[in-house]
């Protein structure tokens, strides 16, 4: 066979199939720019389609008794079109917003990069004035309009800082991480529920397909708006929050450093949870001023800093329980094994105090009077590693997992602790004689002190505690429960009821320290405690919970550097459970009823 | 001196390619410079600037060192296909980029140079004969590796291009006219059926002629083709339906652009009413309300023609075709002068390779062909693709001056 290799006929082949694709290229393009030019053109002109982004609806944030927690109000932004504002009126922009021109033109710059023909954000809700001004300048400011958005809003008195947390406008940060999912000037959740929740809260944004002409200008809906997509509306919480039992706890913190939570036993959920210092959530939602983010973080009362999840401080004598429920269980003692209390203990060369002289007490009574020398006692009995076993099975020294913030683990010391802080065989007996009356490197936040309360008041059930209790898509009503860890404390029945009798006599029977925090009518349970502090004060404790034989309130108060628990964390307790439990105050009496046309009652029939 | 360099240096090519680069350059600010403050422009700007160097360095190997030594580059180079496939990153849901510090590389650019490479090496050899079935066996075996490893990324655009070069240079290597129909016939009859049952019925017709008029060869043998033909005909429905959706949507929106005017079609429709609104001289550079308004997604990659073709106008469009028209010719001139088989087939291999990318990737432009994503050489935006194909134009000038060496 003859060698074809590179023949002049195959050269022939193939010059013509590049012939034939360049000539059918040139046609295409021909009748493309030159036949249909106009066609084309004028579909350039009037029938470019973009689509503009329509935010959907954030959901709401419900509370146990379907009140309105958290929900949006309409709030007016300032939109500009950077091609078509003549920079001219920069200054008289500037001056009717009270922006620096720079800021806006930063701004504009920023829109401009994305897309200068679209408008951009230059400020979100403005004042009343600020808007009747815009309206009244409006042909000297071309490119500048005003676009309805909404803002989230509190139309109750529960301020709820650090538990809704605040949606704003998007970080550069936060963009970089979720780019695919965010577009600049969204709203994105930040702390607290609206941080945890935000999948949930913000729905799906809805597109706008708009014709626009050559030179931006939008003309209309493209094809009668056919083929928009509506936004999806954000899906709602409903809470186990309490909205009266959370105002109530807000205002009685309101002028002191502190925390209160507050859980329902018999499923885990957050009734109330309010950290002291706080902020007005309204400040924060959309765009912050630069001036109120100073001020917040400048403050010398942290008002940031979540005092109810972070915090982690000694827990004092409410701490007691739990090294009795351990000896009790243990069988290490029973109800009769008593000690002589003298007013102190002595150990070494070391004296451990007790708040008075207590004389014989047993388990009970030690719990009832705080007696500290019983339990400095019991603890050298009981060791280090039964007790911090038991700790942890409360959920000290870990997370709640809660869902609603970061939280500090807080700390259990145990043997391994000691060992790496002070050497193997370095340590002695004698230094864990304080941990069992809650002192020393123990540290538990007031979240895990309301969740060791309730697993107290529900006799060892633990349930992850909740803010949320379910999620409704408003579109199809249907209702999602959140799912919850539970998991069981088995305790002998006699350990429960010593230890819980204990509690009930602290609060309701004379010479306990927790007096403060009874609830008219009601059987209360609880413990107070008072946290030494080197740096002032003492931290003041009460856990507790009510009713007691069926409990439908656990709670802890905190309040930092005031003195004894029994004197200014009780009654905050007290209060806030009455309230839960009657759904109003009544220890002072029922309020005189407002005058109202006289109803017939038994005494007018009773003349006739 | 100057004679020298006449006789060594290809200034048709270099021409060409300082031109389509320039052109792609303009084109990419244009497109990119108001959104990102010409961070691409000045990223591709240093592509060039890299894709020089790249090219005179090509034109100065010794081109039989690159023969001896082509299935040993061609090899080494596959292992980077391979990591990819480990540790590479994805871009637009296929895995074919491999990246260093910020900047990203795709291996399968570089890869098409090496398995051209060693398919000229091989098909040079003097022992070798394209009309041979064990040597065809063998060639097709070295192109499987690389597709294979393509394939797994997956990234269907350039498998195409590498079964595309594949053709011409056994063509051009001397395969029997009968084993291309053969090769091609069941890629046209498949397209065919898709479209319809007329488009299927007259190709069937020319392949029908097409045998026949093949005298030379076994009757019997190519009534089977034929058959197996018209069964591929038949059977492509379901390979159609086995495809990705997204794929089967593109071919179905090609058939019908305005089905899906705001989902699959919206690019073809956007590129071809920027093309068509560029009229005769086109509305200016930057001035393109199209390209400004950023209506065409990935404009400054695959969709890079519609720049020129919008701010240009026809005339743009035919100076970027002319230009391309230019080398490809040239290039086929240059396979029939050059002496040596190797440099030959390496002229004309790159040549249709061109071809092939500027005929799908103006062609998709234009709105007449589906949309594969493959780049238009030298001007789309990608530095893989621009250093890759400035290497081709350089062995291409490699080939030149040695054209007259046996």
């Amino acid at each position: 066979m003859i060698d074809d290799f590179g023949s002049a006929d195959r050269r022939f082949v193939i010059k013509m199939v590049l012939t034939a694709g360049f000539l059918l290229l040139f046609a295409r393009l021909f009748q493309l720019q030159y036949v249909n030019a106009e066609l084309y053109g004028k579909e350039a002109e009037e029938n470019s389609i973009r689509n503009v982004p329509k935010v959907a609806i954030r959901g709401y944030m419900y509370d146990r008794n379907n009140k309105l927690l958290v929900d949006n109000r309409p709030s007016y932004t300032v939109m500009l079109t950077p091609v078509d504002f003549d920079k001219k009126y920069l200054p008289l922009l500037s001056k009717i917003l009270s922006m620096s021109e720079e800021s806006i033109m930063d701004k504009i710059k920023l829109g401009r990069k994305y897309n200068a023909f679209i408008p951009t954000r230059i400020k979100r809700d403005i004042t009343f004035a600020e808007l009747s001004l815009l309206e009244e300048l409006k042909d000297k400011l071309y490119g500048v309009e005003i676009q309805m958005e909404s803002k989230r809003s509190y139309p109750t008195g529960a301020r709820g800082s650090h538990l809704f947390g605040y949606a704003k406008e998007i970080s550069d940060a936060q963009l970089e991480k979720q780019k695919s999912d965010y577009q600049p000037g969204d709203i994105i959740g930040s702390t607290g529920i609206e941080a945890k929740y935000e999948q949930m809260l913000r729905g799906e944004k809805g597109y706008e397909f708009i014709s626009q002409n050559a030179k931006g200008q939008i003309i209309g809906n493209f094809d009668n708006g056919k083929h928009d997509i509506l936004p999806v509306d954000g899906f709602d919480l409903h809470l186990a929050i309490d909205r009266d039992v959370q105002t109530m706890a807000e205002s009685l913190l309101a002028d002191k450093r502190g925390a209160v939570v507050a859980i329902d036993p018999r499923n885990g959920g957050i009734i109330a949870l309010v950290s002291k210092p706080d902020y007005d959530l309204s400040l924060m939602s959309g765009t912050t001023p630069p001036e109120v983010w100073r001020a917040l973080n400048n403050d010398e009362g942290i008002p940031l800093y979540n005092r109810a999840t972070l915090t982690r401080y000694p827990p004092g004598s409410t701490f007691k329980m739990l090294l009795a429920l351990v000896a009790l269980d243990k069988k290490i003692i029973d109800e009769n094994w008593t000690i002589t209390c003298p007013g102190s203990f002595h150990y070494g060369n070391k004296i451990f105090k007790c708040e008075h002289v207590h004389g014989r007490v047993n388990v009970v009574d030690a719990i009832h009077k705080s007696c500290n020398v019983f339990f400095y006692q019991l603890m050298l009995k009981v060791g280090i590693d039964d007790w911090s076993e038991m700790g942890k099975q409360f959920g000290f020294g870990k997370q709640t997992k809660v869902d609603i913030t970061e939280e500090n683990s807080g700390l259990m010391p145990d043997r391994a602790y000691y060992d790496r802080i002070h050497g193997k065989g370095k340590w002695t007996q004698g230094y864990l004689i304080s941990l069992g009356i809650g002192q020393g490197e123990v540290g538990v936040t007031p979240l895990q002190m309301a969740n060791y309360a309730s697993m107290l008041a529900n006799k060892g059930k633990y349930y992850q505690p909740h803010a949320v209790n379910s999620i409704v898509n408003r579109e199809t009503k249907k209702k999602e429960n959140v799912k919850v860890d539970t998991r069981q404390v088995n305790l002998s029945d006699q350990s429960w009821a010593l230890v819980r009798e204990g509690m009930r006599r602290a609060v309701m029977e004379l010479g306990g320290t927790g007096r403060a925090a009874k609830v008219p009518g009601i059987q209360v349970a609880g413990k107070t405690g008072t946290a030494q502090n080197p740096h002032g004060k003492s931290h003041a404790w009460f856990m507790g919970f009510a009713p007691y034989d069926d409990p439908k309130i656990a709670i802890c108060v905190m309040v930092e550097n005031v003195g004894y628990g029994g004197a200014f964390a009780a009654p905050i307790a007290g209060m806030c459970m009455e309230e839960f439990l009657y759904g109003e105050i009544i220890r002072y009496g029922k309020q005189p009823l407002p005058l109202e046309p006289n109803e017939p009652d038994e005494e007018p029939s009773a003349l006739n | 001196m100057n004679s020298f360099f006449k006789e060594y240096f290809d200034r048709t090519i270099f021409f060409c390619v300082l031109s389509l680069v320039g052109i792609g350059l303009l084109s990419i600010y244009s497109a990119t410079f108001d959104a990102y403050e010409g961070r691409d422009f000045y990223r591709q700007l240093m592509w060039v600037g890299v894709g020089f160097v790249s090219m005179i360095t090509m034109m100065l190997l010794p081109l039989r060192w690159l023969q001896r030594n082509a299935l040993r580059i061609f090899f080494s180079s596959l292992s980077l296909l391979v990591l990819v496939l480990l540790v590479g990153k994805r871009v637009y849901g296929s895995q074919s980029w491999l990246g260093f510090g910020g900047l990203g590389i795709q291996p399968s650019e570089f890869v098409k140079i090496t398995t051209m490479l060693a398919l000229a090496s091989f098909l040079s050899q003097s022992d070798v004969k394209a009309t041979d079935l064990k040597d065809l066996v063998k060639a097709s075996a070295i192109l499987a590796l690389p597709i294979v490893l393509i394939m797994l990324q997956p990234d269907f655009g350039t498998c195409l291009t590498f079964i595309a070069m594949f053709i011409p240079i056994l063509y051009w290597a001397g395969a029997s006219k009968f084993l291309i129909i053969i090769i091609i016939a069941p890629a046209f009859v498949a397209a065919a059926s898709v479209f319809g049952t007329t488009p299927f019925l007259i190709v069937l017709v020319i392949l029908g002629a097409g045998l026949y008029l093949l005298r030379e060869e076994n009757r019997f043998f190519a009534t089977i083709v034929f058959g197996v033909n018209v069964v591929i005909g038949f059977f492509v429905q379901i390979v159609y339906d086995k495809l990705p959706l997204y794929q089967q949507k593109r071919i179905a929106t090609f058939l019908d652009p305005n089905n899906d005017p705001l989902g699959a079609g919206y690019n073809v429709i956007q590129a071809k009413v920027a093309i068509g609104s560029g009229g005769l001289f086109g509305k200016g550079f930057m001035r393109g309300t199209q390209t400004q308004l950023s209506f065409i997604p990935k404009q400054w990659t695959d969709f890079i023609f519609c720049v020129p073709g919008e701010e240009f106008g026809l005339v743009g469009g035919i100076v970027v075709l002319g230009l391309f028209a230019i080398l490809l010719f040239h290039g086929v001139r240059l396979a029939s002068i050059a002496k040596n088989k190797f440099g030959s087939l390496l002229a004309l291999g790159f040549t249709t390779l061109f071809a092939f990318h500027v005929f799908v990737n103006i062609g998709m432009s234009v709105g007449l062909m589906p949309v594969i994503g493959i780049p238009l050489p030298f001007l789309s935006y990608g530095g893989s693709s621009l250093v890759s194909y400035m290497m081709i134009a350089g062995l291409m000038m490699n080939v030149y001056a040695n054209r007259k060496e046996y």
